[in-house]
Protein backbone atom coordinates (compact mmCIF):
# COMPACT_ATOMS: atom_id res chain seq x y z
CA UNK A 1 0.00 0.00 0.00
CA UNK A 2 3.21 2.17 -0.36
CA UNK A 3 0.88 4.59 -3.02
CA UNK A 4 -1.59 4.97 -0.30
CA UNK A 5 1.04 6.55 1.79
CA UNK A 6 2.42 8.38 -1.69
CA UNK A 7 -0.59 10.01 -2.65
CA UNK A 8 -1.24 10.93 0.83
CA UNK A 9 2.01 12.46 1.48
CA UNK A 10 1.99 14.39 -2.11
CA UNK A 11 -1.32 16.28 -1.20
CA UNK A 12 -0.43 17.58 2.62
CA UNK A 13 3.30 18.17 0.55
CA UNK A 14 1.13 19.89 -2.03
CA UNK A 15 -1.89 21.49 -0.29
CA UNK A 16 -0.62 22.57 3.14
CA UNK A 17 2.89 23.23 3.29
CA UNK A 18 3.91 26.96 2.30
CA UNK A 19 7.81 25.69 1.86
CA UNK A 20 8.02 23.96 -1.27
CA UNK A 21 11.59 23.07 0.28
CA UNK A 22 10.70 21.52 3.28
CA UNK A 23 10.19 17.88 3.30
CA UNK A 24 7.65 16.22 5.37
CA UNK A 25 8.42 13.12 7.22
CA UNK A 26 5.97 10.50 7.94
CA UNK A 27 6.05 11.20 11.78
CA UNK A 28 5.70 15.01 11.55
CA UNK A 29 2.39 15.54 13.80
CA UNK A 30 0.40 17.72 11.57
CA UNK A 31 -2.93 18.75 13.70
CA UNK A 32 -0.94 19.08 16.91
CA UNK A 33 1.71 21.41 15.21
CA UNK A 34 -0.57 23.59 13.24
CA UNK A 35 0.88 21.99 9.78
CA UNK A 36 -3.00 21.41 9.14
CA UNK A 37 -5.19 23.54 11.00
CA UNK A 38 -8.72 22.99 12.16
CA UNK A 39 -9.93 24.30 8.23
CA UNK A 40 -8.00 22.14 6.64
CA UNK A 41 -8.23 19.40 8.04
CA UNK A 42 -11.76 19.55 6.63
CA UNK A 43 -10.15 19.44 3.40
CA UNK A 44 -7.92 16.53 4.51
CA UNK A 45 -10.93 14.56 5.06
CA UNK A 46 -13.01 15.22 1.81
CA UNK A 47 -9.58 14.31 -0.21
CA UNK A 48 -9.31 10.75 1.70
CA UNK A 49 -12.86 10.19 1.35
CA UNK A 50 -13.17 11.25 -2.15
CA UNK A 51 -10.00 9.50 -2.91
CA UNK A 52 -10.07 6.39 -1.43
CA UNK A 53 -13.72 5.89 -1.67
CA UNK A 54 -14.73 5.82 1.92
CA UNK A 55 -17.23 8.05 4.65
CA UNK A 56 -15.82 9.22 8.12
CA UNK A 57 -18.25 8.44 10.47
CA UNK A 58 -17.99 11.80 12.44
CA UNK A 59 -16.22 10.50 15.55
CA UNK A 60 -13.62 9.16 13.12
CA UNK A 61 -12.71 12.92 12.86
CA UNK A 62 -10.20 12.53 15.29
CA UNK A 63 -6.63 13.41 15.91
CA UNK A 64 -5.43 10.06 16.54
CA UNK A 65 -6.09 9.27 13.39
CA UNK A 66 -4.87 12.36 11.36
CA UNK A 67 -2.08 12.97 13.31
CA UNK A 68 0.71 11.64 10.80
CA UNK A 69 1.18 10.26 7.48
CA UNK A 70 1.26 7.07 9.10
CA UNK A 71 -1.49 7.51 10.82
CA UNK A 72 -3.51 8.32 8.22
CA UNK A 73 -2.47 5.74 6.05
CA UNK A 74 -3.31 2.81 8.93
CA UNK A 75 -6.54 4.54 9.59
CA UNK A 76 -7.20 4.76 5.51
CA UNK A 77 -6.11 0.84 5.82
CA UNK A 78 -8.59 -0.03 8.23
CA UNK A 79 -11.65 1.50 6.29
CA UNK A 80 -10.44 -0.40 2.91
CA UNK A 81 -10.31 -3.52 4.46
CA UNK A 82 -13.96 -2.99 6.00
CA UNK B 1 -32.46 22.86 -14.56
CA UNK B 2 -33.62 25.03 -11.16
CA UNK B 3 -37.50 24.97 -12.36
CA UNK B 4 -39.47 24.93 -9.19
CA UNK B 5 -42.19 21.87 -10.07
CA UNK B 6 -45.35 21.89 -9.05
CA UNK B 7 -44.97 20.87 -5.34
CA UNK B 8 -42.68 23.38 -4.71
CA UNK B 9 -44.44 26.54 -6.66
CA UNK B 10 -47.24 25.34 -4.03
CA UNK B 11 -45.38 25.60 -0.81
CA UNK B 12 -43.83 29.45 -2.33
CA UNK B 13 -47.60 30.00 -2.53
CA UNK B 14 -48.47 29.00 0.76
CA UNK B 15 -45.48 31.04 2.07
CA UNK B 16 -46.68 33.71 0.17
CA UNK B 17 -50.20 34.11 1.88
CA UNK B 18 -48.52 33.32 4.99
CA UNK B 19 -46.76 36.19 5.27
CA UNK B 20 -49.10 38.21 4.28
CA UNK B 21 -51.87 37.57 6.73
CA UNK B 22 -49.40 36.61 9.80
CA UNK B 23 -46.21 38.02 9.28
CA UNK B 24 -46.40 41.11 8.02
CA UNK B 25 -49.48 43.06 9.64
CA UNK B 26 -47.49 43.28 12.98
CA UNK B 27 -43.42 43.28 11.48
CA UNK B 28 -42.30 46.75 11.99
CA UNK B 29 -44.04 46.62 16.16
CA UNK B 30 -42.55 44.08 16.37
CA UNK B 31 -38.59 45.02 15.14
CA UNK B 32 -38.80 48.24 17.02
CA UNK B 33 -39.71 46.60 20.26
CA UNK B 34 -37.84 43.63 19.38
CA UNK B 35 -40.36 41.74 20.12
CA UNK B 36 -40.64 37.84 19.56
CA UNK B 37 -44.02 36.29 19.54
CA UNK B 38 -44.13 32.78 20.64
CA UNK B 39 -47.59 32.48 18.82
CA UNK B 40 -46.75 33.67 16.09
CA UNK B 41 -43.78 30.92 16.12
CA UNK B 42 -46.21 27.96 16.48
CA UNK B 43 -47.99 29.54 13.75
CA UNK B 44 -45.14 28.90 11.29
CA UNK B 45 -44.66 25.63 12.86
CA UNK B 46 -48.10 24.36 12.07
CA UNK B 47 -47.63 25.56 8.53
CA UNK B 48 -44.38 23.33 8.45
CA UNK B 49 -41.62 25.82 8.30
CA UNK B 50 -39.86 25.01 11.27
CA UNK B 51 -39.34 21.77 10.29
CA UNK B 52 -38.91 21.92 6.34
CA UNK B 53 -35.97 19.75 6.18
CA UNK B 54 -36.88 17.12 8.21
CA UNK B 55 -39.37 13.59 7.53
CA UNK B 56 -42.62 13.27 8.15
CA UNK B 57 -41.94 10.56 10.21
CA UNK B 58 -40.88 13.29 12.86
CA UNK B 59 -43.38 15.60 11.97
CA UNK B 60 -41.05 17.80 8.80
CA UNK B 61 -42.06 18.60 5.42
CA UNK B 62 -39.54 16.27 3.80
CA UNK B 63 -37.90 18.70 1.89
CA UNK B 64 -34.70 18.21 0.08
CA UNK B 65 -32.00 20.84 0.35
CA UNK B 66 -32.62 22.94 -2.54
CA UNK B 67 -36.20 22.84 -2.34
CA UNK B 68 -35.58 24.01 1.67
CA UNK B 69 -33.84 26.75 -0.53
CA UNK B 70 -36.94 27.33 -2.27
CA UNK B 71 -39.11 27.64 0.23
CA UNK B 72 -37.10 30.11 2.50
CA UNK B 73 -36.14 32.15 -0.42
CA UNK B 74 -40.03 32.34 -0.68
CA UNK B 75 -40.07 33.04 3.10
CA UNK B 76 -37.24 35.84 2.45
CA UNK B 77 -39.29 37.39 -0.32
CA UNK B 78 -42.71 37.54 1.32
CA UNK B 79 -42.00 38.38 5.00
CA UNK B 80 -41.50 41.78 6.15
CA UNK B 81 -39.64 40.09 9.64
CA UNK B 82 -36.15 39.43 8.69
CA UNK B 83 -35.71 38.68 12.57
CA UNK B 84 -38.24 35.73 12.15
CA UNK B 85 -36.86 34.60 9.01
CA UNK B 86 -33.57 34.49 10.23
CA UNK B 87 -34.66 32.23 13.79
CA UNK B 88 -36.43 30.12 11.46
CA UNK B 89 -33.72 29.23 9.17
CA UNK B 90 -30.86 28.80 12.32
CA UNK B 91 -33.57 26.85 14.07
CA UNK B 92 -33.50 24.47 11.59
CA UNK B 93 -30.64 24.24 9.76
CA UNK B 94 -28.29 24.63 12.42
CA UNK B 95 -30.15 22.88 15.48
CA UNK B 96 -33.30 20.71 14.00
CA UNK B 97 -31.18 19.24 11.04
CA UNK B 98 -28.51 17.88 13.08
CA UNK B 99 -30.24 16.26 15.35
CA UNK B 100 -31.84 14.24 12.34
CA UNK B 101 -29.01 13.61 10.84
CA UNK B 102 -27.19 12.24 14.06
CA UNK B 103 -29.57 11.14 16.60
CA UNK B 104 -30.57 8.29 17.79
CA UNK B 105 -34.41 6.96 17.21
CA UNK B 106 -35.03 7.60 20.75
CA UNK B 107 -33.48 11.11 20.34
CA UNK B 108 -35.53 11.56 17.38
CA UNK B 109 -38.86 11.22 19.16
CA UNK B 110 -38.14 13.33 21.68
CA UNK B 111 -37.14 16.52 20.44
CA UNK B 112 -38.14 16.24 16.56
CA UNK B 113 -42.02 16.62 16.52
CA UNK B 114 -41.69 19.76 18.65
CA UNK B 115 -38.86 21.46 16.86
CA UNK B 116 -41.38 20.71 13.80
CA UNK B 117 -44.47 21.55 14.87
CA UNK B 118 -43.21 24.93 16.55
CA UNK B 119 -44.26 23.88 20.29
CA UNK B 120 -40.30 24.01 20.34
CA UNK B 121 -37.71 26.75 19.62
CA UNK B 122 -34.25 25.62 18.91
CA UNK B 123 -31.00 27.49 19.37
CA UNK B 124 -27.09 26.62 18.43
CA UNK B 125 -24.86 27.84 20.79
CA UNK B 126 -21.32 26.93 19.99
CA UNK B 127 -19.19 30.68 19.97
CA UNK B 128 -17.73 31.61 22.88
CA UNK B 129 -15.76 34.67 23.91
CA UNK B 130 -12.24 33.66 22.85
CA UNK B 131 -13.68 31.10 20.30
CA UNK B 132 -15.54 32.73 17.12
CA UNK B 133 -14.56 32.78 13.81
CA UNK B 134 -12.00 30.52 15.68
CA UNK B 135 -14.58 27.93 17.04
CA UNK B 136 -11.75 25.17 17.45
CA UNK B 137 -10.26 27.24 20.21
CA UNK B 138 -13.37 26.46 22.49
CA UNK B 139 -13.05 26.05 26.02
CA UNK B 140 -16.86 24.79 27.48
CA UNK B 141 -15.89 21.47 28.85
CA UNK B 142 -18.23 18.42 29.50
CA UNK B 143 -16.71 15.96 32.25
CA UNK B 144 -18.21 12.76 32.47
CA UNK B 145 -19.40 11.59 36.03
CA UNK B 146 -21.64 8.59 36.04
CA UNK B 147 -24.54 8.89 33.38
CA UNK B 148 -24.26 12.44 33.01
CA UNK B 149 -21.50 15.26 31.57
CA UNK B 150 -20.79 18.33 33.73
CA UNK B 151 -20.80 21.27 31.44
CA UNK B 152 -18.88 24.29 32.47
CA UNK B 153 -18.35 27.12 30.19
CA UNK B 154 -19.92 30.31 28.33
CA UNK B 155 -21.93 30.43 24.73
CA UNK B 156 -21.69 34.34 24.34
CA UNK B 157 -24.49 34.05 21.22
CA UNK B 158 -27.08 31.87 20.46
CA UNK B 159 -29.96 32.82 18.14
CA UNK B 160 -33.20 32.82 19.78
CA UNK B 161 -31.26 31.98 22.66
CA UNK B 162 -33.25 33.05 26.09
CA UNK B 163 -36.48 31.69 24.08
CA UNK B 164 -35.24 28.38 23.27
CA UNK B 165 -36.56 25.16 24.72
CA UNK B 166 -34.04 22.66 23.19
CA UNK B 167 -30.04 24.06 23.02
CA UNK B 168 -27.60 22.44 20.71
CA UNK B 169 -24.23 22.74 22.18
CA UNK B 170 -20.90 21.50 21.98
CA UNK B 171 -17.79 20.70 24.62
CA UNK B 172 -15.13 19.66 25.14
CA UNK B 173 -14.51 15.76 26.15
CA UNK B 174 -11.39 15.20 25.49
CA UNK B 175 -9.54 18.59 25.87
CA UNK B 176 -6.40 17.18 24.74
CA UNK B 177 -7.51 16.01 21.00
CA UNK B 178 -9.04 19.57 20.04
CA UNK B 179 -11.61 19.75 17.91
CA UNK B 180 -10.46 16.68 16.07
CA UNK B 181 -11.96 13.90 18.53
CA UNK B 182 -12.33 16.17 21.23
CA UNK B 183 -15.69 17.74 20.93
CA UNK B 184 -18.90 16.46 21.57
CA UNK B 185 -22.56 17.85 21.12
CA UNK B 186 -25.25 18.02 23.52
CA UNK B 187 -28.97 18.96 23.74
CA UNK B 188 -30.16 20.51 26.85
CA UNK B 189 -33.70 20.81 27.04
CA UNK B 190 -35.57 23.60 29.00
CA UNK B 191 -36.35 22.51 32.61
CA UNK B 192 -34.86 19.12 32.51
CA UNK B 193 -31.36 20.72 32.86
CA UNK B 194 -30.11 23.82 34.95
CA UNK B 195 -28.52 26.07 32.57
CA UNK B 196 -29.32 30.15 32.76
CA UNK B 197 -28.97 32.36 29.93
CA UNK B 198 -27.60 35.94 30.13
CA UNK B 199 -30.36 39.09 29.62
CA UNK B 200 -31.19 39.36 26.08
CA UNK B 201 -28.94 41.21 23.94
CA UNK B 202 -29.91 44.14 21.60
CA UNK B 203 -28.75 44.51 18.81
CA UNK B 204 -28.67 46.68 15.72
CA UNK B 205 -30.71 44.25 13.29
CA UNK B 206 -32.96 40.99 13.21
CA UNK B 207 -34.41 42.36 16.80
CA UNK B 208 -37.34 39.97 16.54
CA UNK B 209 -34.56 37.07 17.15
CA UNK B 210 -33.54 36.96 20.62
CA UNK B 211 -29.75 36.43 21.58
CA UNK B 212 -28.38 35.65 24.63
CA UNK B 213 -25.49 34.13 26.11
CA UNK B 214 -25.88 30.56 27.62
CA UNK B 215 -24.58 30.18 30.97
CA UNK B 216 -23.67 26.32 32.06
CA UNK B 217 -22.07 26.14 35.51
CA UNK B 218 -22.06 21.93 36.34
CA UNK B 219 -24.81 21.58 34.76
CA UNK B 220 -25.37 17.90 34.17
CA UNK B 221 -26.80 16.55 31.01
CA UNK B 222 -27.82 13.27 30.78
CA UNK B 223 -25.58 10.69 28.52
CA UNK B 224 -28.71 10.29 26.27
CA UNK B 225 -28.61 13.98 25.71
CA UNK B 226 -25.22 13.57 23.84
CA UNK B 227 -25.90 13.47 20.12
CA UNK B 228 -23.62 11.40 18.01
CA UNK B 229 -20.90 9.56 19.65
CA UNK B 230 -18.56 11.08 21.95
CA UNK B 231 -15.95 12.88 19.83
CA UNK B 232 -18.16 13.39 16.98
CA UNK B 233 -19.08 17.49 17.84
CA UNK B 234 -16.48 19.01 15.21
CA UNK B 235 -18.23 16.95 12.24
CA UNK B 236 -21.56 17.59 13.23
CA UNK B 237 -20.65 20.65 13.56
CA UNK B 238 -19.46 21.28 10.13
CA UNK B 239 -22.26 19.13 8.62
CA UNK B 240 -24.46 21.84 10.55
CA UNK B 241 -23.29 24.52 9.51
CA UNK B 242 -22.82 23.18 5.69
CA UNK B 243 -26.69 23.43 5.74
CA UNK B 244 -26.94 26.56 7.26
CA UNK B 245 -24.02 28.29 4.75
CA UNK B 246 -26.09 27.21 1.86
CA UNK B 247 -29.86 27.13 2.92
CA UNK B 248 -29.80 30.18 5.49
CA UNK B 249 -29.01 32.58 2.82
CA UNK B 250 -32.03 31.47 0.80
CA UNK B 251 -33.86 34.07 2.69
CA UNK B 252 -31.63 36.63 2.22
CA UNK B 253 -32.00 36.19 -2.22
CA UNK B 254 -35.44 36.23 -1.60
CA UNK B 255 -35.47 39.41 0.70
CA UNK B 256 -33.02 40.77 -2.32
CA UNK B 257 -35.67 40.65 -4.89
CA UNK B 258 -38.56 42.04 -2.76
CA UNK B 259 -36.36 44.95 -2.48
CA UNK B 260 -35.36 45.13 -6.52
CA UNK B 261 -39.51 45.49 -6.50
CA UNK B 262 -39.43 48.27 -4.25
CA UNK B 263 -37.30 49.98 -5.92
CA UNK B 264 -38.34 50.07 -9.49
CA UNK B 265 -41.73 50.98 -7.95
CA UNK B 266 -39.99 53.80 -6.01
CA UNK B 267 -37.57 55.06 -9.10
CA UNK B 268 -40.43 54.93 -11.58
CA UNK B 269 -42.64 57.09 -9.63
CA UNK B 270 -40.08 59.64 -7.67
CA UNK B 271 -39.23 62.94 -10.10
CA UNK B 272 -36.56 64.65 -9.67
CA UNK B 273 -34.88 67.62 -11.88
CA UNK B 274 -38.34 66.89 -14.35
CA UNK B 275 -38.06 63.31 -14.67
CA UNK B 276 -38.56 60.13 -12.87
CA UNK B 277 -35.23 58.45 -11.65
CA UNK B 278 -35.92 55.53 -13.27
CA UNK B 279 -34.50 57.37 -16.11
CA UNK B 280 -31.16 58.28 -14.68
CA UNK B 281 -28.63 55.57 -15.21
CA UNK B 282 -26.27 56.79 -12.61
CA UNK B 283 -29.49 55.08 -10.95
CA UNK B 284 -30.83 52.06 -12.96
CA UNK B 285 -26.95 50.74 -13.76
CA UNK B 286 -25.63 50.12 -10.11
CA UNK B 287 -29.00 48.08 -9.74
CA UNK B 288 -28.40 46.71 -13.13
CA UNK B 289 -24.82 45.33 -11.70
CA UNK B 290 -26.46 44.20 -8.46
CA UNK B 291 -29.09 42.35 -10.08
CA UNK B 292 -26.66 40.26 -11.98
CA UNK B 293 -24.46 39.56 -8.81
CA UNK B 294 -27.99 38.61 -7.51
CA UNK B 295 -28.77 36.06 -10.18
CA UNK B 296 -25.15 34.48 -9.55
CA UNK B 297 -25.06 34.21 -5.75
CA UNK B 298 -28.57 32.18 -6.48
CA UNK B 299 -27.42 29.89 -8.81
CA UNK B 300 -23.76 29.06 -6.93
CA UNK B 301 -26.92 28.14 -3.62
CA UNK B 302 -28.81 26.21 -5.90
CA UNK B 303 -26.26 24.32 -7.22
CA UNK B 304 -24.59 23.96 -3.44
CA UNK B 305 -27.69 22.84 -2.43
CA UNK B 306 -27.93 20.55 -5.24
CA UNK B 307 -24.50 19.12 -4.29
CA UNK B 308 -25.72 18.66 -1.04
CA UNK B 309 -28.42 16.43 -1.74
CA UNK B 310 -26.56 14.58 -4.25
CA UNK B 311 -24.52 13.53 -1.23
CA UNK B 312 -21.17 15.51 -2.32
CA UNK B 313 -18.78 16.83 -0.57
CA UNK B 314 -19.90 20.63 -0.67
CA UNK B 315 -17.57 22.68 2.00
CA UNK B 316 -16.23 24.99 -0.98
CA UNK B 317 -19.55 25.36 -2.87
CA UNK B 318 -20.88 26.57 0.66
CA UNK B 319 -18.49 28.97 1.26
CA UNK B 320 -18.52 30.15 -1.43
CA UNK B 321 -22.91 30.36 -1.99
CA UNK B 322 -22.65 32.05 1.60
CA UNK B 323 -20.09 34.81 0.85
CA UNK B 324 -21.18 36.23 -2.58
CA UNK B 325 -24.96 36.07 -0.98
CA UNK B 326 -24.51 37.65 2.61
CA UNK B 327 -21.92 40.24 0.66
CA UNK B 328 -24.05 41.01 -2.51
CA UNK B 329 -27.07 41.48 0.52
CA UNK B 330 -25.25 43.91 2.26
CA UNK B 331 -24.35 46.21 -1.11
CA UNK B 332 -27.71 45.76 -2.26
CA UNK B 333 -28.91 47.62 1.26
CA UNK B 334 -26.75 50.43 1.00
CA UNK B 335 -27.74 50.93 -2.61
CA UNK B 336 -31.00 51.09 -1.97
CA UNK B 337 -30.70 53.13 1.15
CA UNK B 338 -28.78 55.59 -1.36
CA UNK B 339 -31.95 55.46 -3.86
CA UNK B 340 -34.45 56.04 -0.89
CA UNK B 341 -32.52 58.52 0.41
CA UNK B 342 -34.30 60.67 3.61
CA UNK B 343 -37.49 58.00 3.25
CA UNK B 344 -35.64 55.10 4.14
CA UNK B 345 -33.41 56.68 6.60
CA UNK B 346 -36.02 56.89 8.63
CA UNK B 347 -37.66 53.91 10.79
CA UNK B 348 -39.33 51.98 11.04
CA UNK B 349 -38.71 50.94 6.91
CA UNK B 350 -38.17 48.49 4.68
CA UNK B 351 -34.76 49.00 3.30
CA UNK B 352 -33.56 50.19 6.95
CA UNK B 353 -34.58 47.00 8.37
CA UNK B 354 -33.02 45.11 6.12
CA UNK B 355 -30.04 46.89 6.20
CA UNK B 356 -29.43 46.69 9.63
CA UNK B 357 -30.65 42.75 8.91
CA UNK B 358 -27.83 42.32 6.24
CA UNK B 359 -25.30 43.75 8.46
CA UNK B 360 -25.22 40.40 10.58
CA UNK B 361 -25.25 38.21 7.26
CA UNK B 362 -21.22 38.82 6.61
CA UNK B 363 -20.66 38.10 9.84
CA UNK B 364 -22.41 34.70 11.21
CA UNK B 365 -22.32 31.07 9.73
CA UNK B 366 -18.75 32.29 9.38
CA UNK B 367 -17.35 35.75 8.36
CA UNK B 368 -16.52 36.63 4.69
CA UNK B 369 -12.93 36.66 5.85
CA UNK B 370 -12.92 33.02 7.18
CA UNK B 371 -14.87 32.43 3.29
CA UNK B 372 -12.44 33.99 1.47
CA UNK B 373 -9.57 32.32 3.61
CA UNK B 374 -11.05 28.89 2.51
CA UNK B 375 -11.51 29.90 -1.18
CA UNK B 376 -8.14 31.06 -1.21
CA UNK B 377 -6.79 28.44 -0.46
CA UNK B 378 -8.80 26.26 -2.94
CA UNK B 379 -7.38 28.73 -5.39
CA UNK B 380 -3.62 27.70 -4.10
CA UNK B 381 -2.83 30.06 -1.83
CA UNK B 382 -0.89 27.94 0.96
CA UNK B 383 -0.38 30.97 3.77
CA UNK B 384 -4.02 31.99 3.31
CA UNK B 385 -4.77 29.99 6.86
CA UNK B 386 -1.67 30.51 8.81
C1 LIG C 1 -26.68 38.12 14.32
C2 LIG C 1 -25.76 37.08 14.85
C3 LIG C 1 -26.25 35.86 15.24
C4 LIG C 1 -25.42 34.88 15.76
N1 LIG C 1 -25.96 33.70 16.18
C5 LIG C 1 -25.15 32.75 16.72
C6 LIG C 1 -25.70 31.52 17.19
O1 LIG C 1 -26.90 31.27 17.11
N2 LIG C 1 -24.87 30.62 17.74
C7 LIG C 1 -23.53 30.84 17.84
O2 LIG C 1 -22.84 29.97 18.36
N3 LIG C 1 -22.97 31.99 17.38
C8 LIG C 1 -23.75 32.96 16.83
N4 LIG C 1 -23.21 34.13 16.37
C9 LIG C 1 -21.78 34.36 16.52
C10 LIG C 1 -21.02 34.33 15.20
O3 LIG C 1 -20.90 33.03 14.74
C11 LIG C 1 -19.67 35.02 15.44
O4 LIG C 1 -19.94 36.38 15.65
C12 LIG C 1 -18.72 34.84 14.30
O5 LIG C 1 -18.30 33.51 14.21
C13 LIG C 1 -17.51 35.74 14.44
O6 LIG C 1 -16.91 35.60 15.69
P1 LIG C 1 -16.55 36.89 16.57
O7 LIG C 1 -17.75 37.78 16.61
O8 LIG C 1 -15.98 36.41 17.85
O9 LIG C 1 -15.46 37.66 15.75
P2 LIG C 1 -13.89 37.29 15.64
O10 LIG C 1 -13.73 35.87 15.32
O11 LIG C 1 -13.19 37.82 16.82
O12 LIG C 1 -13.46 38.11 14.36
C14 LIG C 1 -13.21 39.53 14.40
C15 LIG C 1 -12.76 39.94 12.98
O13 LIG C 1 -11.53 39.29 12.66
C16 LIG C 1 -11.69 38.55 11.46
N5 LIG C 1 -10.92 37.30 11.55
C17 LIG C 1 -10.91 36.43 12.58
N6 LIG C 1 -10.12 35.37 12.28
C18 LIG C 1 -9.64 35.58 11.05
C19 LIG C 1 -8.80 34.85 10.17
N7 LIG C 1 -8.29 33.66 10.52
N8 LIG C 1 -8.53 35.37 8.96
C20 LIG C 1 -9.07 36.58 8.58
N9 LIG C 1 -9.87 37.31 9.36
C21 LIG C 1 -10.16 36.82 10.57
C22 LIG C 1 -13.18 38.26 11.36
O14 LIG C 1 -13.57 38.00 10.03
C23 LIG C 1 -13.77 39.55 11.89
O15 LIG C 1 -13.76 40.53 10.88
C24 LIG C 1 -24.03 35.12 15.85
C25 LIG C 1 -23.52 36.36 15.43
C26 LIG C 1 -24.36 37.33 14.92
C27 LIG C 1 -23.78 38.63 14.46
Amino acid sequence: MEDVKTTIKAFIQETFVADDQEQLSNDAPLLSSGIIDSISALELVEFLEKTFHFEFQPHEVDQENLDTITRIEAFVKTKKVA
Amino acid sequence: MFERNASQQAWRERILDFAASHINPLAMEREQTATFDRQLWLACGQLGLTGLSIPPEWGGQGMDAYTTVLALEALGFASEDPGLNFGIAAHLLAVAVPMWKYGTEEQHQRFLPGLCNGQAVGGNAITEETAGSDVFAMQTTATPQGDHYHLNGTKTYCSNGGEADLVLTYALTNPAKGFFGGISAFVLEKDQQHYGWSASREKLGLRTCPLAALLLKDSAVPVANRLGQEGAGGQIFNASMTWERICLGAIHLGAMDRLLKLAAQFANHRFSGGQNLSARQAVTHPLADLKVRLEGARLLTYQAAQQLDAGQRTGLAASMAKLAVSECYKHFCLQLMQLFAGEAYQTPHPVEIQLRAALGATLYSGTSEIHRNLVAREIGFKSALT
